[in-house]
């Protein structure tokens, strides 16, 4: 087996950078404010390095975007690589804080070498704007050590990776405290040294536990890692440095989220309807947009018009620090299933979700219905409106036995304040609903008015006299 | 002076009304021959607004658009009825053949919605009809319209009031209707694009309320009615 490990030296600054429009100097600080932990490269041109207190660095950079750790945080973003290298690699393990494993033996046949796979995942990082150390090991921990300490290199030679361990100190080999003056007192530099040690000898003079641990950096022990599954939905946060007063500044994060997004719905062949978005805010109860799409959508485009739409219509009630998108609900992609040999319907079809969504996004989703008939006499129950659907449903009902009715039906029966000129026709009797209490006893007339409507009328069993529709 | 009326003719600078050419506009029949013919053999103009005006619902104004909406639907494209005054019932409108699952329903709240899901309804290729109430329009909003009607080519048909009739508007084509004497339309062409105004049709209607073959009432007088009426 073969091990694949990156570290990220600086996670939380890279994640923060790449939602940002401006590139100024940023840092970030220990939990409790006192410490700059990591610096950008921007920062540490003006002098600002990590370890330095932040009063001195505040002094050299005035304008200092800073940045508090945050454990929670940070493994939120660790599992948000873990998400993307999973496209790569099956077996995948977190190593919390900084740090991903990948199994990548067993993907060389289908990458064509080792080589192979180093670089698809250096050009994804390189995509993704983050900063990795990437090394490859025989072992787990062997990966993981070479990669803290930078000199990753892409082989698969056991050797080669064995002298390289063995170069390395006995700190970055990462023996406790206790073991490592035990060492140092021995008289052993390097761990090559403590490699060279028999193994009985070790484990009677220190402890059966560094044994444990060189064996399994050397691989005679057996080292088991529990892979990590990805979560069947899809998040992902942008957190601002600088809160956001105007919804123009979040569409920039939100298209790159949203890229990403069409990019792991290709990758997971299907599509979603509906997206959630949750604004932060500093004082307030978070915000919480729905932005729901009338049909199965995968492009970022129409995602981002949609939700351009919705922050035109509802302003932020207070500046954002930090946003969320969610997305839970998916869909299998449906295969173009027009007939059309040019494909026209797929454009419509296309084009009708555009337009439904778009409207729906701006008026919100009760302002579209639907219009059915519905099998009942009453004639206030015999439609019903509904949520606009997909389009092309089959329309096979044959209405053409239908009684003849008005096509305007008012939203409820008006009084009749004149005496029609003219009857035309009826009584036609409907009477029903005695089953649920919405009792009709009604005589219908078809009849004009003075004013030349042709009017739908009745009188029902209290005698009064109403105006129920319009023949249009 | 006859050199210089000569001189503005041939310049073309004087319009004269006998070498009015014709213009042939993407139109839709109206499914009224009879319409139809008044209108130049052509119809509802495609890619423009159109006028009603009428006074109040129930004089055969839907009707008027059946022939129209039947097409429509049966082309696969989308009939949008937008803020109408009436819920449109859909047990007549799927008697009358029209595919419900392209007719959409759409109110909005104020005037800034109205135009801007007008214009976006215009300039969607999957609509085929839009009709709408719009209340009250100034006649730069209108303009606005008609540009993106022009972007389209779909039919719209504004329903507004009869007093509009006399406000100028930069729709193709006006027909101010009113009822007639015997449950029939009259249709009164205000103004139409490339071609004069002014003719006059009545079309038939009464077959809206399955009345076409009675020539008499056929009202069953009951004991109340003379009483209640």
């Amino acid at each position: 087996m073969l091990w694949l490990y990156l570290h990220f030296p600086h996670l939380l600054l890279d994640h923060i950078r790449r939602s940002r429009e401006n590139h100024g100097a940023l840092v970030v600080v220990e939990g409790s404010g006192q410490k700059v932990i990591q610096a950008c490269p921007e920062a540490r041109a003006q002098g600002v390095q990590a370890g330095m207190r932040l009063k001195t660095a505040i002094s050299l950079i005035p304008e200092l975007g800073m940045v508090r750790a945050d454990h929670q945080q940070e493994a939120r973003i660790l599992e948000d690589q873990a998400r993307w290298l999973y496209r790569y690699a099956a077996h995948i393990v977190l190593v919390p804080p900084d740090g991903l494993l990948a199994e990548v033996g067993s993907l060389q046949r289908l990458y064509g070498g080792l080589s192979a796979v180093w670089q698809t995942v250096e050009q994804g990082l390189n995509e993704r704007q983050l900063n990795a150390w990437v090394a490859v090991g025989h072992t787990p921990l062997a990966a993981r050590l070479i990669a803290r300490t930078g000199k990753g290199e892409c082989t698969a030679d056991k050797g080669h990776i064995l002298r390289t361990l063995g170069q390395m100190s006995l700190l970055a080999a990462e023996f406790d405290d206790k073991t490592r003056i035990r060492l140092q007192r021995i008289g052993l530099n390097t761990f090559g040294e403590v490699l060279a040690l028999p193994s009985n000898e070790l484990a009677r003079r220190l402890s059966p536990e560094t044994l444990a641990h060189v064996q399994k950096i050397q691989g005679n022990r057996a080292d088991p890692q529990t892979p990590w599954q990805p979560p069947h939905y899809f998040r992902q946060q942008a957190d601002f440095v600088q809160e956001i007063e105007h919804s123009q500044g979040l569409l920039f994060p939100l298209q790159r989220i949203l890229s990403e997004l069409e990019e792991d719905l290709c990758w997971r062949q299907q599509d979603t309807d509906s997206l959630s978005l949750v604004l932060r805010h500093r004082h307030q109860e978070p915000t919480r947009l729905r932005i729901r799409t009338s049909g199965p959508e995968h492009r970022a485009d129409a995602f981002l018009d949609l939700i351009r739409l919705r922050l035109e219509q509802h302003p932020l009630k207070a500046p954002v620090t930090s946003l969320v998108l969610l997305v839970k609900r998916f869909l299998g992609r449906e295969a173009a299933t027009g007939q059309d040999l040019l494909g026209e319907t797929q454009d419509l079809n296309e084009a009708w979700q555009t337009l439904i969504s778009r409207l729906q996004a701006r008026l919100g989703e009760n302002a579209l219905r639907q219009l059915s008939p519905q099998a009942d006499h009453r004639p206030e129950r015999s439609w019903l409106a509904s949520d606009v659907l997909a389009r092309h449903k089959p329309w096979v009902q044959d209405h053409s036995r239908l009684p003849r009715r008005p096509l305007w039906l008012l939203k409820g029966p008006q009084a009749l304040t004149e005496t029609p000129p003219v009857w035309l026709s009826g009584p036609e009797r409907i009477s029903g609903g005695w089953w649920d209490g919405q009792r009709v006893h009604r005589d219908y007339y078809i009849a004009q008015l003075a004013s030349g409507q042709l009017a739908w009328v009745f009188r029902d069993i209290g005698g009064g006299w109403f105006v129920h529709g319009w023949f249009g | 002076m006859s050199e210089l009326l000569n001189t503005l003719m041939q310049d073309a600078r004087v319009w004269q009304g006998h070498r009015q050419t014709r213009t042939t506009q993407p139109a839709e029949p109206t499914g009224y021959q009879v319409l139809d013919n008044q209108l130049g053999g052509l119809g509802w103009p495609r890619g423009a607004l159109s006028e009603c005006l009428l006074d109040a619902p129930g004089i055969g104004e839907l009707h008027l658009l059946l022939p129209l909406m039947q097409r429509v639907c049966a082309e696969g494209k989308t009939v949008f009825w937008l803020n109408p005054p009436h819920t449109p019932y859909a047990p007549a409108l799927a008697r009358e053949g029209v595919n419900l699952n392209q007719v959409v329903l759409i109110n909005t709240e104020d005037e800034g919605d109205f135009l801007w899901t007008l214009e976006n309804c215009l300039r969607s290729p999957v609509t085929g009809l839009v009709m709408a109430w719009p209340g009250k329009l100034a006649a730069r909003e209108i303009r606005r319209l008609q540009l993106a009607a022009e972007a389209g080519s779909n039919v719209c048909v504004l329903f507004r009031e009869r007093r509009y009739a006399e406000q100028n508007s930069p729709a193709a084509l006006r027909l101010a209707l009113a009822p007639g004497e015997h449950q029939d339309l009259k249709v009164n062409v205000l103004k139409r694009r490339g071609s004069w105004p002014g003719q006059c049709c009545s079309l038939a209607m009464n077959q809206r309320a399955d009345l076409a073959f009675r020539e008499s009432p056929r009202v069953v007088q009951g004991p109340w009615a003379d009483q209640s009426r």
